[in-house]
């Protein structure tokens, strides 16, 4: 019995040293991954780079795909059988991947991963790549949104640029001083666009009024959305918001036009360059009785289609970009880390990180659901009623209520 | 007709059309395929999925976006092919005035037409800001206006804003078409005019316009087939909104297909375009048949 | 040719004026594109809109240059839609030729079929036509592109130079028969000359819509070192953020050759056409 036990363990320790060599002499395995980052300072670059030079085992290959192409090329890919072994998706639509069975379950992996824990992770971001019970892809990183301010227009208008809004009437306050129709100056923007993005930028309001996306035809929905469509009324807000997306709403900031406006860390590199002003960050307001912080959340996920060829390779290389080293390199492009055991030291745009990084507490993740483009879809009409005046806010509200509680009831959030 | 030269033909005809029905057949065909199945991203691998009849064709019928989107489609192509071929035709007998440079001038038109999709949009999306936009700061200075147009913000207007954009953009491709069909009407045929006393006016009429007939309907066609496939112009300039207000049919099918994940809804909407395109080139067809027996 | 510029209506240099100040206006988008190439974002942004820019920098331009490898890209662009021009003209010329000279139902069917089949956007052809080209093992090469691409140009071609086929007169091919000729020759000495300046015009707008391509060249190539330029302008828009002014940049680079290609065809293309009337 014992010498059987010896001899066995002598047998894999073998095949354990004939597997390193064999590994060790075979041409590294090619994972493909592609990705979505454009700017060359991501830090995936040089994940990639220290990855393929650490060990040579596996090799990656990236391919970057444009970011509006990236599911298009993703669900091609599926169609066709044809996946690469890692893929960064936006996080709202994970869910309608993995809920449709076509990621590969990284469970049994992350149960054995000394790096991916899921206790590290906010729970934001961890939430956004799980669904029914089973993880379906690690959080790469995370953004939230916070109020950018021109410090300047608040000395001009005299308001106290150390004391910005803290509270919807406060903002509004504010916005309404700072507003200069003679300059061609509005006071607050936000993105209201038919797309996810003005859906993202929506709710942070619909949470901080008490609301949420499984019930909008209560008065808390009709609250936050009013909100947004008396301040477009008042000529606060500019009509076109309802046409703009994130970075030209940042655009209109950056260019002196808005005086605040809601905004993400992906900005900061940008609006170091080219905002010739004194501009600051603070937290999103709460609502005045409501007294709710509350964010969306943002960021990217690497998932492992199904089918792969290479997911524990895919895996590894997961878990190399999971290191707190690499992810620290994130926030040179504004992105955050997911990981509450990541804090970058003397990070650059030291009043932006803190305010970003107290903000993804009250990060909320979208969904998950499957379903989350259509509910999305829902919502971006509701808003983009409201706001045109098409409908009154509670009725655009109740119909987009009417649209989303069916498949609610089919599947819950 | 020489019979002596039939072979040949046929082969001609047939090298160029099994290619694209090589090469195009199936993928048409898998489209249609998919808009009578219950297709998503768990079965969209294999091409044996749940028959559902013409359901997704019920589900786009009863959307309600769907009519609206329709009407915006028939509006665009029909805007866009009137306005294309009057612009065009115009430019192209300024043109046609044997002045210096223009060959040169004409020729740079083109340069619009060069552009990917996405810089236009983006090159439109500005000129048509509200606030920052140059279509409202030339109208203002010029006093035509007193408030800024919100052209693709305005749900009455969107559609205007974006079918301007696309006119510009196809106009010097349908212009050149003409072009090169004015080239080739013989001078003498007007000589023999202006010697009988003809005017301008009864020269364009019955020896310009004639002459170009085929040409016209042929660039017309391709106007309605490249103005009902395209969205990427669309797309960056307004993803269809506000309201759908600027959204057209591929779009639409686009969206449902990679933004909703609704394959097979995608796909009957595709379907719709495929009515609408092959009504068009029957009557093509047709007004081809009759300018062979005249 | 000078006998033909002398009793061409002189309407000359006022024309001229018109013209320059007509395609000027036209074009003021392009100008637009290639300022913003010099400006930065915000400017680009800047209310009112800065016709010229404020503080020019070639930064945009500088960096489309050194970081992205913008020779190869359009190397790739030309690569693409070079065969793509060739092909589209053999065959286009054929088919069309048989389109103009024959008068059946065949004719009507094979029109109407290669019109149905450009009916659907890129975007939904883009995974059958993967599973295409997986078949034939000719994934991530030129070839599957080209391929794809010239079924969206064929039929353009097809469907234009079937009416400029039409305006040859019959009789030329039937005299030319009377002189030994066989319907090969009769095709190729004495029609396809005639049709130097329709090919021409139909050659450009192939290689430039070729030169546009975008899906197919996304879906059907994953080697990044063989994406064409248009992949790598877009790759500039990203999900949170675009760099328009490297987008203009880009963009501007992009259709240079291409505007520089087309004045120098322009020449051909009145040459062309003062041949055409010396016959």
């Amino acid at each position: 019995m014992r010498s059987k036990r010896l001899s066995a363990g002598l047998l894999s320790v073998a095949a354990a040293l004939s597997l390193v060599a064999t590994t060790a002499m075979a041409a590294p395995k090619t994972v493909t991954l592609w990705h979505v980052f454009n700017l060359d300072t991501d830090m995936i670059y040089g994940g990639i780079e220290a990855f393929n030079k650490a060990q040579d085992e596996y090799r990656i290959e990236a391919r970057v795909v444009p970011a509006t192409s990236m599911v298009t090329e993703l669900i091609k890919a599926t169609a066709t059988g044809s996946v690469p072994d890692l893929a960064t998706l936006d996080n709202p639509v994970v869910a309608s991947f993995s809920g449709q069975g076509t990621l590969t379950d990284l469970s049994p992996l992350v149960a054995k991963s000394e790096i991916v824990k899921p206790g590290l992770y906010f729970e934001g971001p961890w939430a956004s790549a799980q669904w029914q019970g089973k993880t379906f892809g690690v959080p790469r990183d995370a953004n939230t949104l916070a109020l950018y301010y021109n410090a300047d227009m608040f000395r001009a208008k005299g308001l106290d640029p150390d004391k910005p809004p803290r509270t919807w009437s406060e903002l509004r306050a504010a916005a309404e001083k700072l507003r200069d129709p003679a300059k061609n100056v509005y006071g607050f923007g936000f993105s209201a666009i038919q797309a996810e993005e003005g859906v993202f930028q929506f709710l942070p309001f619909l949470t901080q009024a008490g609301g949420s996306i499984d019930k909008l035809d209560q008065p808390e929905a009709t609250a936050a959305l009013d909100f947004l469509v008396d301040m477009m009324k008042a000529g606060i807000i500019s009509k076109d918001v309802i046409n703009q997306r994130q970075y030209e709403v940042a655009n209109t900031f950056m260019a002196g036009n808005t005086a605040i406006a809601f905004g993400g860390p992906w900005e900061l590199p940008r609006m170091e360059k080219e905002a010739k002003f004194d501009w600051r960050l603070t937290l999103l307001p709460v609502k005045d009785d409501k007294n709710i912080a509350a964010s969306a959340l943002g960021g990217y996920v690497f998932v492992v289609p199904k089918g792969a060829k290479q997911p524990e390779g895919a895996f590894k290389f997961i878990e190399f970009m999971s290191d707190p080293k690499i992810l620290n390199e994130g926030w040179k492009t504004g992105r955050l880390a997911p990981r509450t055991d990541v804090k970058v030291e003397n990070p650059r745009w030291p009043q932006a990180y803190g305010i970003y990084r107290e903000q993804m507490q009250s990060a909320k993740a979208r969904g998950p659901h499957p379903q989350w483009p259509d509910i999305s879809k829902a919502l971006q009409t509701a808003i983009q009623e409201a706001l045109t005046g098409a409908k009154p806010s509670a009725q655009a509200l109740q119909d987009a209520a009417k649209k989303i509680q069916p498949i609610l009831a089919k599947t819950p959030l | 007709m020489a019979k002596a030269q039939q072979p040949l033909l046929y082969v001609f005809l047939a090298i160029p059309v099994t290619y694209l029905v090589a090469l195009i057949g199936f993928p048409v065909f898998y489209n249609l395929v998919m808009s009578v199945q219950d297709v998503n991203l768990g079965n969209i691998s294999s091409m044996i999925r749940p028959f559902i009849g013409l359901d997704n064709y019920r589900e786009v019928i009863a959307d309600p976006s769907f009519r609206k989107v329709f009407i915006n489609s028939i509006l665009f192509v029909g805007v866009n092919v009137v306005a294309q071929i009057v612009i065009g035709l115009s430019v192209a007998l300024f043109f046609s005035r044997e002045f210096p440079g223009a060959g040169l001038l004409r020729g740079l038109l083109l340069a619009a037409w060069m552009l990917p999709a996405l810089v236009v949009g983006a090159l439109w999306k500005w000129i048509f800001a509200t606030e920052y936009g140059l279509a409202n700061a030339a109208l203002t200075s010029l006093g035509l206006v007193d408030a800024g147009v919100h052209w693709l913000s305005d749900p009455r207007i969107a559609l205007t804003s974006v079918t301007i954009a696309n006119i510009w953009f196809g106009m010097p491709f349908s212009m050149i078409l003409i072009a090169a069909a004015l080239i080739a009407i013989p001078r003498e045929l007007y000589e023999a005019a202006a010697l009988d006393g003809a005017g301008a006016v009864a020269r364009f009429r019955y020896i310009t316009l004639p002459s170009l007939t085929a040409t016209l309907l042929a660039v017309a066609c391709l106007v309605t087939i490249y103005t009902m496939r395209a969205f990427d112009l669309i797309y960056a300039m307004t993803q269809g909104g506000p309201l759908d207000a600027s959204n057209v049919l591929p779009l639409l099918s686009y969206q449902f297909s990679f933004q909703q994940f609704k394959f097979g809804i995608g796909s009957a909407i595709g379907t719709f375009s495929f009515v609408i395109v092959f009504v068009v080139a029957l009557v093509y067809v047709r007004t081809l048949k009759k300018e062979a027996v005249s | 040719m000078s006998v033909r510029i002398a009793t061409a209506p002189r309407v000359g240099w006022p024309y001229t004026l018109i013209a320059i100040c007509g395609v000027a206006l036209y074009l003021f988008p392009i100008y637009w594109m290639f300022t913003s190439g010099l400006k930065t974002s915000a400017e680009i942004f800047a209310n009112p809109p800065t016709l010229i820019p404020q503080n020019p920098t070639l930064e945009a331009f500088a960096h489309v240059f050194a970081r992205e490898n913008v020779l190869r890209y359009l190397r790739n662009s030309i690569a693409i839609a070079a065969p793509v021009t060739i092909l589209t003209l053999v065959m286009g010329a054929m088919g069309a030729y048989a389109m103009s000279r024959l008068r059946n139902r065949l004719v009507d069917v094979a029109l109407v079929t290669v019109l149905m089949l450009q009916v659907f956007p890129e975007a939904l052809l883009a995974t059958p036509m993967f599973i295409i080209f997986r078949a034939l093992d000719i994934l991530n090469t030129f070839a599957a592109v080209i391929l794809a691409t010239t079924s969206k140009t064929l039929a353009f071609a097809l469907v234009v130079l079937r009416p400029m086929f039409r305006q040859v007169p019959i009789e030329l091919e039937e005299a030319s028969r009377v002189d030994g000729c066989n319907s090969w020759q009769t095709f190729w000495r004495i029609v396809l000359p005639l049709m130097r300046t329709p090919l021409i015009v139909v050659g450009t707008l192939a290689f430039v819509q070729a030169y546009g391509q975008f899906v197919y060249a996304l879906t059907l190539m994953s080697d990044q070192e063989l994406q064409p330029a248009t992949v790598g302008i877009y790759s500039f828009v990203g999900a949170e953020y675009a760099d328009w002014h490297r987008v203009m940049a880009f963009s501007s680079v992009f259709v240079a050759p291409v505007i520089i290609l087309f004045l120098i065809m322009q020449r051909k293309i009145v040459a062309g056409l003062t041949a055409g009337a010396l016959k």
